[in-house]
């Protein structure tokens, strides 16, 4: 097994990437754009989040906040996709703001941009204007629909970009009982926006390798619902190859249990088991201690498991009955069944995979006191993901980036700030 | 056609299934040559997936073909010693490997992460796995619709009340498949400017985790570990998902202001409600959900969806279909979004696959066809490593390149 390097300081990957993101000023998605510059910025970019003055980046309004007191400083959100940020205030509705913001694009590589294209086209930041002014840079828009898409000005969001990629529609997967009350439902949390991020972190270094060929820069359009639909891939697939009006696309199949998987209760919470596969069916007889009720040659096959579905459900029910999550999880893996327990987050976050993989870090903030929060989400042996500074703090590093970077005076700080334009 | 941004790097890629495969079409439409290294003895099981027209065979599979876009194809019995130096050979003219199979299972094979970087000091290697490379669990299989509940994300995901719920869709596959290409993209920008490789060991919990902050914030800061909220938000009301006229025809509305919810009570013909003291500000919306859904569904399901979808878009309400895959596929701005490519197949000819969900400015991207089992092993094996006709004919009939 590789080993991790144990160095003081190691480097990071991206130590050298010059990124901005900017604020949203309608609705658009605003956490992807959060997330995308997360990714870069914990990989060692130098990401500069550009916020309106006074009232800053949308998600310090969201919570979780500590004992439910609102604080544009501690808000969970915002400590945790802000990690290793450095902060900026702008007001972008102002001429002196964007000629500011164009200062910074001169020397950027990757400006992430999560408005709608009308509002972009009247603060002179669309990507047309921006690519063609600051030909090296890449400027990604992430937006509801896409940049060019009929519906580029409807309005979207997690909930709507969920429900029409197809992922929705499928969800609870394999587990509904009572169709005809049950709405298909969203993904928990806010999926599609931090699937979103990662896609347009992901389309963002794709752009800077064609920069590595070319010299040049792009326009990069990301959108939530496209970003979604690519959860569908297999549909897609099955659609163009096979009778397009299948009853398999209909939720009496997608969403009704089937042999595949299930998420069952046992005798202190919930697993996620599947014995769909041959081998898992004989691995999940031993694990199950092979009870009479599962030598019957209609379980033989996928096919006649899918059509007895109710007599499986039955039993496994009936064995779970007995078993603990982690009793389950042993017994099934020590088969090599895929089973687990379904952890709340308290026990994901005291799990001792987690705990000793060090998956959750600390680090002491200003404003915010001891941050605990998720960290890598993928762990590179030579240069690590870490943090190296807390969440900034609205207009932090106003003196770092516009006095030492773009060399304004103190006095026109001073100005700057009067003005509120800073 | 200009110089293809990863033209020249190369993928020694033993994924399968789909985080891994999901990856490296991205990879191989940015110009990679991704060599798909799989075996027609131990076949990814997505080839025998649906959509193949009731005809049995490895390279039918619409699912398989959706996923496996440009690359090639080679099969290598990795059980023979002679298949396994081979591999190596790709190995060490390769910038990446790329895997997914059980924790040890590579290095079984002489194939580790250890065993590579002595023969290509350079290399990246990312190896996906349900839990991480290390650990007391380590060793678990899963996929990652079981790794969903590992990493708390079936818990925050069901009905108010009710069991926790799977994900459609075999999520995080695909989501984490999109994440390796970032991380691979990143390790390489940092092999481009030092000459290191490294080892990128990606948990599929963890990185599930990395994407509920919400839920695990509200743990870390006050102690709260509560479950899922259906289609709700808890600063929006009503967010929804509400019955349309017809069987199982479905809207989402997603409604934040009071001056949208007044819009959203003229469309549905009940002006009153909005100026109802139990719904007319968010608090009390918030606090009279369950009443707020069952009046508001009450009316939508005397609209057709696409008539109320339009009303509500014409008013700026968030508010959208809620479609299945057939639905979608009829959605003419989506299919014309550029989502969509045509690729000719060598058995089932040209069918639509899904490409890369993005658009790129100034990148052609260079889509192939997923590769039949085995089609391109002569191939490589000739022009990459340079053996004889002779040589791989009595490979073949050694079982090594099957």
């Amino acid at each position: 097994m590789a080993r991790f390097e144990t160095l003081q300081e190691p480097p990071r990957a991206l130590e050298g990437l010059k990124l901005i993101e900017l604020p949203c000023y309608d609705s658009m998605p605003f956490l992807a754009a959060a997330m995308a510059g997360k990714a870069f910025a914990d990989f060692g970019a130098e990401v500069i989040k550009v916020e309106p003055p006074r009232v800053g980046a949308l998600e310090r309004a969201l919570g979780p906040f500590r004992d439910e007191r609102p604080d544009p400083e501690t808000g969970g959100l915002h400590l945790y996709l802000n990690t290793n940020k450095l902060g900026i205030t702008l007001d972008l509705e102002r001429p002196r703001g964007r000629d500011l913001l164009f200062d910074l694009l001169a020397s950027a590589d990757i400006v992430f941009n999560p408005n709608c294209p009308a509002l972009n086209e009247r603060l002179g930041i669309d990507w047309a204007t921006l690519t063609r002014r600051f030909p090296k840079l890449i400027v990604v828009s992430i937006t509801f629909f896409g940049a060019d898409s009929p519906y580029k000005n409807v309005r979207g969001g997690d909930l709507v970009a969920t429900q029409m990629s197809g992922v929705g529609y499928e969800t609870p997967w394999h587990q509904v009982t009572d169709l005809p009350n049950e709405p298909p439902l969203k993904l928990g949390g806010r999926q599609s926006d931090y699937l979103t991020g990662y896609t347009a972190s992901a389309a963002a270094m794709c752009a800077l390798y064609s920069r590595k060929t070319n010299g040049v820069g792009q326009h990069v359009d990301v959108s939530q619902w496209r970003a979604m639909t690519s959860m569908i891939r297999p549909n897609i697939g099955f659609y163009s190859h096979e009778a397009k009006d299948s009853a398999s696309f209909q939720r009496l199949h997608t969403r009704r249990k089937t042999a595949a998987q299930w998420v069952y209760p046992c005798t202190d919470g919930w697993v996620s088991f599947s014995a769909g596969t041959d081998r898992f069916w004989r691995g999940a007889k031993v694990a199950m201690g092979n009870p009479d009720w599962m030598d019957n040659e209609l379980f033989d096959t996928i096919l006649g498991r899918v059509a007895n579905i109710d007599a499986i459900e039955a039993g496994v029910i009936d064995w779970l009955s007995t078993h603990t999550r982690t009793e389950a999880f042993e017994k099934a893996q020590e088969q090599h069944v895929p089973c687990f327990p379904v952890h709340t987050p308290a026990e994901v976050a005291t799990n001792t995979q987690y705990e000793a993989r060090r998956f959750f870090v600390d680090h002491e903030h200003p404003a915010a006191g001891e941050v605990r929060m998720p960290g890598a989400p993928c762990k590179f042996s030579r240069t690590p993901w870490r943090t190296v500074r807390g969440a900034p703090r609205l207009g932090e590093h106003n003196r770092k980036i516009l006095g030492e970077r773009l060399g304004l005076s103190a006095a026109a700080l001073d100005e700057l700030a009067e003005d509120r334009i800073i | 056609m200009s110089k293809l941004p990863l033209a020249g790097i190369r993928v020694a890629d033993f994924g399968w299934i789909y985080a891994v495969p999901h990856a490296t079409a991205w990879l191989g439409a940015l110009g990679a040559d991704v060599i798909r290294i799989e075996s027609t003895l131990a076949p990814d099981l997505v080839r025998f997936l649906t959509g193949t027209d009731g005809v049995l065979g490895f390279n039918r599979s619409g699912v398989f073909h959706a996923i496996n876009s440009s690359r090639r194809g080679l099969t290598l019995n990795l059980a023979q010693p002679e298949a396994r130096e081979i591999a190596r050979k790709i190995v060490m003219k390769s910038d990446f490997v790329t895997e997914n199979f059980t924790v040890g299972n590579m290095a079984k094979y002489g194939l580790g992460y250890d065993d590579l970087v002595k023969i290509k000091p350079d290399i990246i290697m990312l190896s996906g796995t349900p839990l991480g490379q290390d650990g007391p669990f380590a060793r678990t299989v899963g996929f990652g619709p079981t790794t969903q509940a590992f990493a708390g994300l079936c818990h925050v995901t069901g009905y108010p009340h009710s069991f926790p719920c799977g994900i459609g869709g075999t999520w995080p596959d695909f989501a984490v498949g999109t994440g390796m290409v970032f991380f691979l993209l990143a390790a390489l920008h940092h092999r481009d400017r030092t000459g290191q490789g490294q080892y990128l060991d990606l948990s599929m919990a963890e990185m599930v985790t990395t994407m509920i902050p919400e839920a695990m914030m509200d743990f870390f800061m006050n102690g709260r570990d509560p479950g899922g909220i259906g289609n709700r938000d808890e600063s929006m009301a009503p967010h929804g998902v509400f019955p349309v006229a017809g069987d199982d025809k479905w809207i989402a509305i997603a409604i934040a202001t009071d001056a949208e919810f007044a819009k959203l009570c003229d469309v549905l013909g009940v002006p009153s409600l909005a100026v109802d003291s139990k719904f007319a500000k968010l608090f009390g919306r918030l606090e009279n959900v369950d009443e707020l859904e069952r009046e508001v569904a009450a009316r939508t399901r005397n609209f057709q969806r696409d008539d109320l979808v339009a009303k509500l878009r014409a008013h700026g309400l968030a508010a959208g279909p809620v479609y299945n895959t057939p639905e979608l596929m009829n959605d003419p701005a989506f299919v014309n979004s550029g989502m969509l490519v045509e690729l000719n197949h060598a058995e089932v000819g040209k069918r639509v696959v899904p490409g890369i969900p993005v658009n790129f400015g100034a990148i052609d991207l260079d889509y192939r066809a997923a590769p039949a089992i085995g089609e391109h092993t002569d191939e490589v094996m000739r022009e990459l490593l340079g053996y004889s006709a002779e040589e791989i004919a009595r490979l073949k009939a050694a079982n090594v390149l099957v």
